[in-house]
């Protein structure tokens, strides 16, 4: 690949202050170090460096989508054949899914990379790798059958709005990809609000949701009324193994609990985060069936396994919620913070009559607290040490 | 006496490890002194060019505390003076000649040194010229004399990669060590803290309170230290001193002559033969290196490679540095490396994000290994800090320059080369060393 480093390294000039292409120079610098690792030497002490760095982080969490990618496909052609009760291969569900979501994927890129090389050509800093981790994140938080043009301005508005108006990766405060999926949930609810099912299929098709089944009946018992749904199979096993309709890569909680795991062992996501996260979900939803004999709210008697696998929870902790940038920056305070996120998911799932789905809510509602929760833990460190030196 | 254990750190994997023997060091015919090794003091000298000086004869002295003068490492004539932009004074070059004459001080006995005053020992040292070579915390500055400091701190370990193994350096000067300790033990109303790892050659020394320590670098660290032993408060100064020059603090109170010789490590990936050297205080890196490199394009160091600092061939070894390392300069540009799994041989990560054992012995290259970006806290500085510090709030608070937070985070008890790990692992490239440093200024400034 020499000639190629070479060739670059020949066009580069075109790109130096004060050549006609100059105001290029962010795109040129993002082809050259993507294509090559860089040749930026240490400039100060430490003289030598970590292997990591941010293209690592963030192409490591683009990795470890990919499987959900894969499933999501498949789930896409295994629902739309089922909704027209057709006999499919796997295979070709595969290929199914990937027409239908392929589109979806290059739209989100095409928008996240317009906006975040113009601001970097704009106010003339580099090309951030994060904006990749954004648009691998938005197609799989979306319905598969969601209009191209209102993708299109969703990811622009999570990545302008969510990111860079606050300069970029690492100043932002909202998760970008959760920013846009909550621009289309309050845009353009008929979509996505997700009391109906979203799936490719015939026209007029619908369905109840796993979380709307117990919201829309009084005084039920959950698990009973999910196991009376015969239109899709809503049994505990089935709604974590994910053949059911949603969006297009959270519905397969066992390769996102596989996902978390290795994100965790390498490192890049806090386990703090996601085990405050399950036992927030698991303590509000025990509450939640100590009360609900008292109630006609059907919501409140969902038991705490079967909200671990409905809905986006377990894919809105493991990849937006562990998000270090947005989140809490003490280990103390990702505890707290996931803990409410699992909390806060339950309590608008369970009280709120107009959201079956809490997690996105809960999450972007954490991302607002999150400094005022490091603010108390930094605040509790710091008269721990004023109380060592009095 | 009580033993510390420190689990966050890191010991750097780094080739090129010097040989567990002291060699003899090739001669040089110069020495120097480089008034910017020193944090805020300004010099002024007391020599001019062609001007003849002895071992001890004072060079140098700070214009804002005129007590604290440099003694000259060697005797000859004064070759050059150098300055630098602004008529900074760079180095006071010193061209040794064959007689290496002493300045002749009061010697003593060992009890004679047990039964001096706080002032006869300080006075001594004063007028040795010898005193810039205690450090005070905070501040990692040289101390103002006047002020008693609270304890004394020695650090008897050295963790840093590639650094002279105390336990080699220090194995024939016992005596002289304690000699050093029962003088200096004078000097504060507090303790002389001495920490070792365990089993060191170090743990018979008497008249001080001995702790050990054990876990990676940067352990050896007197911060880590003072934070683990005895916390150092607002308007507290402690001293401390390297172990070495203890040793010669010990011999000029017997002899009654300066000594400016001390080990010093020349090793690192690039060095052909790495070892533990004697050379004397001001040391020319020309001799040491000259036909000792494995490659061209290399980068010297004066110091570790964490800390130190960047040299050419014809520039001396730093007034505190007992190490000089050598590391490659040539980068190699994978074929879309951020998707390579990487192996032992090409990637070396604290995060375990490649495929790499990391047990092997790493020849570092002086490659940034990526691009600056802004902080993305994935808690790679907190797993090196052993302290209980935020990082990451201390340094945006340093950002933000709020002297009162960095102050109540617990700036006052470190010092930038203990955060130097964490700009070793931080996947941002981000200069977390360099920002404290900038702290400490501030903080400085405002006390």
């Amino acid at each position: 690949m020499n000639w190629l480093l070479n060739y670059l390294l020949k066009i580069k000039p075109n790109f130096d202050e004060g050549q006609k292409l100059s105001w290029l120079y962010p795109l040129y610098e993002a082809t050259e170090t993507i294509l090559f690792s860089t040749d930026a030497k240490t400039k100060s002490a430490p003289h030598i460096r970590d292997s990591i760095d941010i293209k690592r982080v963030m192409i490591l969490v683009v990795v470890t989508l990919i499987p959900c990618y894969v499933f999501g496909a498949m789930n896409v052609g295994y629902q739309n054949a089922l909704s027209f009760g057709l006999e499919r291969t796997w295979i070709e569900n595969l290929i199914f899914g990937a027409k239908t979501i392929i589109p979806i994927i290059v739209v989100t890129f095409i928008a996240g990379a317009f906006w975040e090389i113009l601001f970097a050509i704009v106010r003339k800093h580099e090309i951030s790798e994060g904006f990749l981790v954004t648009c691998a994140l938005i197609p799989l938080t979306m319905p598969p059958s969601i209009p191209l043009w209102q993708l299109f301005i969703a990811t622009s508005f999570g990545i302008v709005i969510g990111k860079e108006i606050f300069g970029g990766v690492g100043m932002n405060i909202f998760n970008p990809a959760l920013t846009a999926r909550c621009f289309i949930f309050f845009s353009y609810p008929s979509k996505i609000s997700g009391d109906m099912v979203w799936l490719v299929g015939p026209d007029g098709y619908s369905g109840a949701t796993a979380l709307s089944v117990p919201a829309s009946t009084k005084s039920g018992d959950a698990v009973s009324l999910l196991e009376g749904i015969t239109q899709f199979d809503y049994s505990w096993m089935n709604l974590a193994s994910g053949w059911i309709p949603g969006s297009i890569g959270e519905t397969n909680k066992f390769i996102i609990f596989l996902a978390a795991v290795v994100l965790m062992l390498m490192k890049l996501i806090s386990w703090r985060v996601i085990l405050g996260g399950v036992s927030g979900l698991f303590a509000m939803s025990y509450i939640g069936t100590l009360i609900a004999p008292f109630s006609d709210n059907s919501m409140l008697s969902i038991p705490p396994h079967y909200h671990l696998v409905m809905g986006s929870f377990a894919f809105g902790l493991t990849f937006m919620a562990t998000e270090p940038v947005t989140g809490s920056h003490t280990d103390t305070g990702r505890l707290i913070y996931g803990f409410l996120i699992g909390a806060l998911t339950v309590i608008i799932r369970s009280i709120n009559p107009a959201y079956p789905e809490g997690v996105m809510l809960a999450i972007l509602l954490m991302n607002a607290f999150a400094s005022l929760i490091d603010y108390f833990v930094v605040k509790v460190n710091i008269s721990k040490r004023m109380a060592r030196y009095a | 006496m009580s033993h510390i254990k420190i689990k966050k750190g890191h010991d750097i994997k780094i080739s090129g490890l010097p040989e567990a023997n002291i060699a003899l060091a090739p001669a040089a015919s110069v020495l120097a002194l480089l008034p910017s090794d020193f944090k805020g003091v300004k010099p002024k000298l007391m020599v001019k060019i062609g001007d003849n000086v002895k071992i001890g004869s004072p060079i140098f002295f700070d214009k804002l505390n005129p007590d604290v003068k440099w003694a000259s490492p060697g005797s000859g004539v004064i070759k050059d003076i150098k300055y630098g932009p602004r008529r900074v004074i760079e180095k006071i070059e010193i061209e040794l000649d064959k007689s290496q004459e002493s300045i002749d001080f009061k010697s003593h006995s060992m009890d004679d040194i047990s039964n001096l005053s706080k002032s006869e020992v300080l006075e001594a040292i004063l007028e040795a010229n010898l005193f810039p070579h205690f450090r005070q915390r905070p501040f990692n500055t040289i101390p103002d004399h006047k002020i008693v400091p609270r304890d004394i701190f020695i650090s008897g370990l050295n963790t840093a990669p590639l650094a002279v193994d105390l336990e080699i350096a220090m194995n024939d000067e016992l005596e002289n060590f304690q000699a050093g300790i029962n003088a200096i033990g004078k000097l504060t109303d507090g303790n002389v803290y001495l920490t070792n790892k365990v089993n060191s050659r170090l743990s018979n020394i008497k008249n001080v309170k001995i702790n050990t320590i054990e876990g990676p670098h940067p352990s050896g660290n007197v911060s880590i230290q003072v934070h683990h032993i005895s916390h150092l408060k607002p308007a507290e100064f402690i001293w401390t001193i390297n172990p070495q020059d203890v040793v010669m603090l010990g011999k000029f109170f017997t002899n009654g002559i300066y000594d400016p010789s001390k080990i010093i490590s020349v090793a690192g990936p690039c060095v052909k033969d790495p070892t533990h050297l004697r050379i004397k205080t001001g040391y020319p890196l020309e001799p040491l290196l000259k036909a000792n490199l494995l490659s061209d394009d290399v980068r010297m160091i004066s110091g570790d490679v964490l800390t130190g600092r960047e040299c050419s061939l014809n520039d001396y070894i730093s007034f505190y540095d007992s190490s000089v390392s050598v590391i490659s300069n040539e980068i190699k540009r994978e074929f879309i490396g951020m998707l390579n799994p990487g192996s032992s041989f090409s990637r070396y990560s604290l995060t375990p994000v490649f495929f790499s054992l990391s047990k092997m012995l790493f020849p570092f290259t002086s490659s940034q290994n990526g691009n600056h970006r802004s902080v993305v806290p994935i808690n790679s500085w907190e797993r090196v800090l052993p302290m209980d510090i935020l990082p990451n709030e201390l340094y945006r608070s340093i950002i933000a320059e709020d002297v009162e937070e960095m102050e109540s985070l617990g700036l006052f008890e470190c010092d930038d080369e203990d955060f130097a790990l964490c700009s070793f692992a931080c996947p941002s490239k981000t200069d977390v060393s360099g920002v404290i440093r900038r702290g400490l200024d501030i903080l400085q400034a405002e006390v």
